[in-house]
């Protein structure tokens, strides 16, 4: 067995680096201060602030929240690593989930998994050099009927076998909801005729949702 | 007081204390690896969990709750019954301990907790020898976080001990949890190590051999190394330790639970501070000098050579030209021996309180705390016994002196036989007393390192270090803390309690409690000693 050693003496960031946190946004994590009894509580709204900024939180801005906040940064990356929410590094343009629950398993989602792992060149909670594609795994898709599968952005991708991985991975599609809606698809209030929902150009439920109102 | 009944014997205990604490200390060896009565109370081992009687929701009957109740975070109430030995908690313990054990390497051969090791002991008394796992272990990191301290984290039990003492003793927050589930690892942000004046106390509370001291680290299987009760000389704040040692050498300091004084805990600068045992500059054996002849006589002829030169002087010049410098590193019963031997001599001699090590301030910890938030001062005297020879000298009366007035008083050539006892672990002679001791014809230096007075000195003996002697320390809080001594003194060298016993004019073996309790007839105050309370050994 062979052993894997890390040094923690060495600092992950540059202490002479410019602050990566804007004069605002330090401003707008400030203004939340009021709203509770510690200072230490606003690190969930401030994570999520940081989080939606940048895209990811980086070691710099952990150390910088911890310094708003008056807090160890230790206490920032504790909270940070439990929630997959949050992202450490940049997450690329398709977020990749694959399943390793019961159902997807027994289908041969590991398979696929390793597959995926050797096309894209990299491991869970990775994202790739050119940042196309992050890869993580859930416990499950709610998808078990399809076994296995694999979700793009929103997109699900149903009963996949190892050798659909290269076609699905190179699909420039592969991330966009265009099944056609069925003829039980309630139509929105108001509207008397059914409306043809295929070919939208949004890829979110929810923008598809909010148009459709 | 509250009464409660465990495994039908009815237990005393006080209120409110947690059942598990109550159980640990009248005997039963309940297992558990996150509870520490010195921080909070996580309940995430699960490995304390016990039955309780609780009243039945629709009957109001009490009778056993079939959920089993982490016991130490159920405090103790006046007639509540409790159970460990039953099948249903023993299945409990073997269950947790199959699962502490999933992804624990098995290398207790290199690993340097084993032997007191809870993971081992736990396995053996509480588990089940078999294990299903046949998958492959999870192999966490081994990792470099601060000066004094490795984490391996592939041997972690995730009892969160060390991130709560950082966050409440320390109040340093270096350490954190990061990732989730089976991935959850202890660790520090990157580039901020664990580097506080009390990190070494993460290494004695981890029950595993995940933290690990970087000091002891492969320096000896801890089976072979024999401990001695003893008190750090390190500061005035007297924390009770025990030294661990084997083959007359130290190889680690721990602190022992001493409430009020220490608690569970000791510093860093106490806790590696024990270098200086085998500093090569160290005396080893005693010098005589008669003008320019140098002999190193036997110790069984110096008491009598002693006695003669000094009687000797004092027929000569008078006793008033006598002084003695007592240090605040000897203990209570050596400077007393002193005294006795010195005023035997010569009532009228002159006594003197040598100079007290003081550095810096005073740090409290956590971080911050004030009043009654303090766990935990390392004081800036950086002496174990000032307060003991201040009360010797107390008692003692007659001429006195502060070490100023003495420096300045010899200088002026008004005492021609001093003994100047030292013991500092680093140098401490200064330009002017090297200067006034000229003036000395006697002088007698008692010093544990090479100094400059002993070219000079008719008398050199060799002092020991605190490891090699026994007596007591009076501790800042004025409580009287008795200390064994752990190792033999270098070749040639004898402890300084055994030669002050002879030269004061007593025959036989020194014996610190002989001699405390020698010393307690004629001085009071010396009468009632602190010891702390012993703890069962599966406490921890």
């Amino acid at each position: 067995m062979s052993w894997i050693t890390v040094n923690r003496n060495e600092p992950a960031i540059d202490p002479n680096a410019p602050p990566i946190l804007s004069a605002a946004l330090c401003e707008k994590i400030r203004s939340l201060f009021p709203r509770y009894d510690t200072k230490r509580a606003v690190l969930l709204p401030a994570l999520h602030m940081v989080q939606d900024g940048l895209g990811h939180i980086p070691w710099q801005a952990m150390k910088e929240i911890a310094d708003i906040l008056e807090i160890h940064p230790s206490d920032v990356i504790d909270t940070i690593s439990f929630y997959t929410h949050f992202w450490t590094h940049p997450k690329g343009m398709k977020v990749i989930t694959a399943c390793r629950s019961v159902s997807c398993e027994t289908m041969g989602g590991v398979a696929v998994l390793l597959e995926l792992k050797k096309q894209l060149g990299i491991g869970e909670h990775e994202t790739t050099p050119d940042g196309r594609f992050s890869l993580v795994t859930e416990e499950c898709l709610a998808g078990c009927d399809h076994a296995p599968c694999l979700l793009i952005n929103e997109k699900l991708h149903r009963c996949v076998k190892v050798e659909d991985v290269g076609r699905i991975l190179a699909d420039d599609n592969n991330d966009r909801i265009s099944q056609k809606r069925s003829d039980l698809f309630d139509a929105p209030a108001g509207d008397s005729k059914s409306k043809d929902v295929s070919g939208l150009e949004s890829t979110s439920d929810v923008a598809e949702m909010k148009a459709s109102e | 007081m509250a009464k409660i009944i465990i495994d039908g014997q009815e237990v005393e205990c006080r209120d409110n204390i947690p059942v598990l604490q109550a159980a640990v200390d009248a005997g039963w060896d309940v297992p558990h690896y996150c509870y520490h009565p010195g921080l909070s109370i996580a309940a995430s081992c699960r490995l304390c969990l016990m039955e309780m009687k609780m009243p039945h929701p629709q009957t109001k009957e009490m009778g056993w709750a079939p959920k089993l109740m982490p016991s130490c975070q159920t405090p103790a109430r006046e007639g509540m019954e409790v159970r460990f030995a039953t099948e249903k908690v023993q299945q409990n313990q073997k269950n947790c301990m199959e699962f502490f054990l999933l992804n624990h390497p098995l290398d207790c051969p290199v690993c340097d907790q084993a032997g007191e090791c809870h993971l081992q002991d736990y396995s053996y008394k509480f588990g089940d020898p078999e294990s299903r796992m046949v998958d492959q272990k999870l192999k966490n990191p081994k990792k470099d976080i601060g000066p004094n301290t490795l984490l391996y984290s592939d041997r972690c039990v995730m009892c969160t001990r060390c991130v709560r003492f950082t966050d409440e003793v320390s109040g340093t927050h270096e350490l954190g949890l990061v990732n989730r589930g089976s991935r959850l690892e202890i660790d520090v942000f990157p580039g901020l190590p664990l580097d506080n004046p009390m990190q070494g106390n993460v290494v004695d509370i981890c029950p595993v051999g995940c933290l690990l001291d970087k000091d002891f680290l492969f320096q000896r299987r801890v089976w072979e190394l024999s401990t001695a009760s003893s008190i750090c000389p390190g500061c005035a704040t007297g924390c009770a330790i025990r030294v661990d040692h084997a083959d007359d050498k130290v190889y680690r300091l721990k602190p022992r639970y001493n409430p009020g004084i220490n608690d569970w805990w000791m510093c860093d600068e106490g806790r590696y501070g024990f270098k200086y045992i085998e500093d090569s500059k160290r005396v080893t054996s005693p010098i005589v000098r008669r003008g320019l002849d140098a002999t190193s006589p036997e110790w069984a002829d110096i008491p009598e050579i002693v006695q003669f030169r000094f009687e000797q002087h004092v027929r000569e010049n008078g006793g008033e030209k006598l002084a003695a410098v007592l240090s605040p590193f000897m203990s209570c019963e050596e400077g007393w021996l002193l005294i006795e031997f010195m005023r035997e001599t010569a009532p009228e001699c002159t006594l003197v309180m040598g100079p007290v090590p003081m550095e810096g301030d005073d740090q409290s910890f956590p971080v911050g705390a004030t009043g009654d938030k303090v766990k935990f001062t390392i004081l800036n005297e950086k002496c174990p016994n000032r307060r003991g020879v201040e009360m010797l000298l107390e008692a003692a009366g007659g001429n006195q002196c502060s070490f100023d007035e003495f420096v300045e008083k010899a200088g002026g050539g008004s005492f021609t036989a001093a003994w100047i006892v030292g013991g500092y672990p680093k140098e401490w002679v200064s330009k002017e007393l090297n200067k006034a001791t000229g003036k000395i014809d006697l002088l007698v230096v008692q010093d544990l390192l090479q100094n400059s007075l002993m070219t000079s000195a008719a008398f050199v003996f060799p002092a020991c270090s605190w490891a090699e002697r026994e007596g007591s320390f009076v501790n800042a809080g004025g409580q009287i803390q008795p200390f064994d001594w752990a190792t033999n003194p270098p070749e040639g060298g004898r402890r300084d309690g055994q030669y002050l016993y002879e030269i004061a004019g007593y025959a036989g073996l020194y014996n610190g409690e002989r001699v405390r309790k020698l010393m307690a007839a004629k001085i009071p105050a010396f009468k009632e000693i602190h010891e702390p309370p012993v703890r069962p050994v599966h406490a921890h």
